[in-house]
């Protein structure tokens, strides 16, 4: 078995994950909450209830699956992109159970752990296919041409999809996280009650920053009381805006490619208006569209592990 | 009794492998690397992690992330090994190999970590009670070196080792271990929101 571990931005996570990709255990210490007073998270926060989390969550989810180290055959931990001070939490534990049982251990891509979580069981995606991964850290279109090979073909030029919606939901006095936030408000309002504008960059690339400027002088020009009566649209209207967007380019992404298959992962793949402007994509289950270990260890299935000693100079990295 | 003793709060990390007092083995480490340094202290002596009594692991004051990471790696290795440890303050580390001096360690940010009263502190060093001819070590007093011995404080050569925490004194500190999991870093800060 497999055993991942997850620490590169706000949720402490492990999982124990078979070689055919069954999931054993799968555990999840969101930190959401600490974070929610500050309106995002903060780094150094994050990384201390990291330390704190990272071995009672790895000891809860033996517990869950009923197993011991012993049943361990390999570590796997997200060595990067992410908070640095974070993912060296994890990447210092997992070296530290790897080295102490002459196990190999499998640095893993946070975005290969995110697209692997298709490939778990019970109902397992075989590539190729279009994969949208959009995120509060990520907004990436990605050709998935093997479980090994995988092409950039659009990105972010300034906020990632899930971080346009935690800045919405903060010019809207909405609580932390955003997404889940104008979602339930959004269902309430008119999508259409503001021509919120997507700027059109060249190829498969996105940019969000200017409408999160859009929806600020929205709010600028109404009175309290009156933002108040319009909550639910300025919800609406911003989130059709940014689904629009996603939904758009994932198309022409696919059409481009030549794919006939969609998937949609990451925290923001959980928003009911996305889900449904692409009903023939194929989503993760919610629980692993969010951070996760079970979709660091499934992506550990298919990445090279690294043999005793040579990971123990292994560093983190904040980004490629 | 076999100790792991290990400290990577400051940026010149330290491990050893001691054996009822008897030094096996220390090594000059990098937080990020301070499992190769384990890993040839243990192959040097011809033990194997499993043969591990205790671990002793510096708690700080320093680089958070430093701290972290040595205590990431003693849960870990706690975890794996079933085996119980003691948290030592990196200052009583530092200050138990050069008896009589004052342990400065540099803080960022304009300050250091000292003991103040007999507590760990994080203050200016313009803020630091020296009587004169008052010995002080570690990479805050190197930092602040002009600050200090204008003051009648004395500051060995940069080279000196006494300014280096050595993980054979965090295994001579090392009071009763207990889990592991229960060893709290020493940050003295609360986190920066916009750090
Ligand atoms: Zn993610």
């Amino acid at each position: 078995m497999i055993l991942g571990i997850e620490t590169s931005c706000d949720e402490t996570a492990a999982a124990l994950v078979t070689e055919e990709g069954e999931i054993r255990a799968s555990v999840v210490a969101s930190q959401a909450e600490l974070h929610a007073r500050y309106g995002g998270v903060v780094p150094e926060v994050a990384s201390r209830r990291h330390l704190e989390l990272v071995t009672p969550v790895i000891r809860e989810t033996l517990g869950v699956a009923g197993a011991t180290l012993d049943d361990v055959d390999r570590i796997a931990v997200t060595q990067g992109p992410g908070l640095i001070g974070a993912l060296l939490v994890g990447l210092a534990a997992a070296k530290a159970l790897a080295w102490s049982r002459r196990l190999p251990l499998v640095p893993v891509d946070h975005l290969d752990g995110h697209v692997a979580s298709l490939y778990l069981q019970p109902e397992p995606l075989e590539p190729p296919f279009l994969c949208l991964l959009a995120s509060g850290g990520h907004t990436m279109l990605l050709d998935v041409r093997s479980h090994t090979e995988r092409e950039l073909l659009g990105t972010t030029l300034d906020d990632a999809a899930g971080e346009a919606f935690d800045k919405g939901a903060r010019l809207l006095g909405l609580g932390y996280p955003g997404g889940r936030e104008i979602d339930r408000l959004a269902q309430d309002g008119d999508p259409a009650a503001y021509a919120f504008p997507v700027a059109r960059v060249p190829g498969l690339d996105f940019s969000f920053s200017g409408l999160k400027t859009a929806l600020l002088y929205a709010v600028r020009d109404l009175g309290e009381e009156e933002l108040a009566e319009r909550r639910a649209d300025l919800a609406a209207s911003y989130q059709h805006a940014i689904v629009r967007a996603l939904v758009e380019r994932t198309q022409e992404a696919a059409r481009q490619a030549g794919r006939d298959r969609i998937a949609i992962v990451g925290g923001v793949a959980a928003n009911s208006e996305l889900r449904a402007s692409l009903p023939a994509a194929i989503a993760a289950p919610l629980s692993l569209c969010t951070d996760n270990a079970a979709m660091i260890a499934s992506a550990a299935r298919w990445t090279e592990p690294v043999a005793y000693p040579r990971y123990l100079a292994l560093d983190a990295y904040a980004s490629r | 009794m076999l100790t792991l003793a290990f400290d990577t709060a400051t940026a010149t990390a330290t491990s050893a492998l001691v054996d009822d007092g008897e030094v096996l083995g220390e090594r000059v480490s990098r937080a990020q690397s301070l499992l190769e340094d384990v890993d040839a202290l243990l192959r040097q002596a011809g033990a194997h992690p499993s043969e591990l009594d205790r671990l002793a692991v510096g708690i700080g004051p320093g680089s958070f992330t430093g701290v972290r990471i040595g205590l990431a790696v003693a849960r870990g290795l706690a975890l794996s090994l079933d085996v119980p440890g003691a948290g030592v303050s990196t200052l009583a580390a530092l200050a138990a190999g050069a008896p009589g001096a004052l342990a400065v360690i540099d803080a960022k940010r304009r300050e250091v970590f000292a003991i103040v009263d007999g507590e760990p502190r994080a203050l200016a060093p313009a803020e630091l009670q020296l009587a004169p001819g008052t010995v002080c070590i570690g990479d805050g007093a190197i930092r602040y070196r002009d600050l200090f011995e204008e003051r009648g404080a004395v500051v060995p050569a940069a080279d000196d080792e006494r300014h280096l925490p050595r993980a054979r004194f965090h295994a001579a500190l090392a009071g009763e271990a207990g889990p592991v999991d229960e060893i709290e870093p020493l940050y003295l800060r609360v986190p920066d929101a916009d750090a």
